[in-house]
């Protein structure tokens, strides 16, 4: 009691006496310390009980319509993602942009028949002969693998097994023409404009 | 073909409507308040100049220096087709033109000996890129009597493929008598039960 230091409300007092006998035993800066938490607590336990009985009803009003609406939009079907190939966008429609030649003759016509014969016979002989390449090309291997197995069993478990570090594999294709020796090509930098759907 | 299946694009739709303008101002002597405000450059303009840009481009030819001199140790000589490595090598008395071989030591895989085999030809840091476990094609011979003991009466090589990534092969510690050499000049240098079996597991 003397330690106290502020002039204590009417209410701090009584409360004070009433809290008396337990603290007794507790003296020094510890009863002062309780004093001051018990000065800070007091005022929230007074007059804004309502303010704090209403928050917490009105959050928790809240988070109830928050969990409604969740579950209702994941209660809806998912969006599809739109693929941006596959539709044409409208300006690309427009009638003035459709060409008017005349048309065509019937030579023309005779010439590109018999080209895309031509066409289609070279490609038949082309993929035949890759076929056929192939063909001897697996021969080979097995050849050479049955004859591994002859020499030693341990080598063709070796050559049997898959090669890990082969896929993927990248390798520049042949271009049409070399490249340039001293070619410096432009500065610039690539931004990447693609649109990215969420699901 | 194209032409005929597509619709206009928007160059040349500009194209067009600019032809209908100047056409039009030059009927009927329009005033020349209305075109600073649009056209500063003409799509015809454009045209030109990108024109003029491919005329002035000149290419690198395909058909190297190499192909004139048909000097056959560089690599930059056939560029369409595929090129094999074609080394001379000493078996038993003779001096023959092979794919590189090396012998198999035991404790190795075929792999590994294949890898062995581009190191000792191409030097350490070569980057190439073995396709698989697995040899592609085989090649079985025997002695000649004199050499041929019991156990060994023949030998077998067994053929594996590799793609070159690297160009540079200037660190490669090649011994004088090496070739790069097309599909169809293999047959010049190869014997011809060798060039037979190698052939078949060769695309071109």
């Amino acid at each position: 009691m003397s330690s106290k230091s502020v002039s204590p409300h009417a209410l701090c007092s009584f409360c004070f006496s009433s809290w008396l006998p337990q603290m007794v035993p507790f003296r020094g800066s510890h009863w002062q310390t309780s004093l001051l938490a018990f000065r800070a607590s007091l005022p929230m336990r007074a007059q804004p009980k309502k303010k704090k009985k209403v928050d917490v009803k009105r959050e928790q009003a809240q988070k109830d319509r928050m969990k409604k609406k969740i579950k209702k939009l994941e209660k809806a079907a998912p969006e599809m993602i739109p693929i941006e190939d596959f539709v044409t966008p409208l300006k690309y429609s427009d009638s003035n942009r459709v060409r008017s030649l005349p048309p065509l003759s019937f030579e023309e016509t005779e010439r590109r028949v018999l080209l895309m014969k031509k066409w289609s016979l070279f490609k038949q002989k082309q993929d035949k002969a890759e076929k056929k390449a192939i063909q001897t090309l697996t021969e080979a291997q097995q050849e050479a693998l049955k004859e591994l197995r002859l020499e030693s069993e341990e080598l063709y478990q070796a050559a049997i097994r898959r090669d890990e570090g082969l896929f993927p594999f990248e390798r520049d294709g042949p271009n049409y023409t070399p490249p340039l020796p001293d070619y410096d090509p432009p500065e610039g930098r690539c931004v990447d404009i693609t649109k990215v759907y969420t699901q | 073909i194209e032409l005929e299946k597509s619709h206009y694009s928007d160059h040349e739709i500009r194209k067009l409507e600019e032809e209908e303008q100047l056409r039009r101002r030059k009927e009927s002597a329009y005033d020349d308040d209305e075109a600073p405000g649009k056209t500063v450059i003409m799509a015809q303009d454009l045209e030109d100049k990108w024109e003029q840009k491919l005329l002035r481009f000149e290419a690198a030819p395909r058909i190297t220096d190499a192909d004139k001199n048909n000097n056959r140790t560089s690599l930059n000589r056939r560029l369409d087709s595929n090129l094999m490595l074609l080394v001379k090598q000493k078996i038993g008395n003779q001096e023959l033109w092979l794919l590189p071989q090396v012998e198999w030591q035991p404790g190795e895989t075929l792999r590994s000996t294949a890898e062995r085999a581009m190191a000792t030809f191409l030097g350490d840091h070569i980057e190439a890129k073995i396709l698989g476990n697995a040899p592609y094609g085989i090649y079985k011979y025997k002695f000649p009597r004199a050499i041929r003991t019991e156990d060994n009466v023949g030998a077998k090589v067994f053929f594996f493929k590799a793609f070159l990534q690297s160009n540079d092969l200037s660190q490669a510690e090649l011994k004088e008598d090496y070739l790069w050499v097309a599909k169809d000049e293999l047959g010049d240098y190869l014997k011809s039960e060798y060039l037979k079996k190698v052939n078949r597991f060769l695309l071109d």
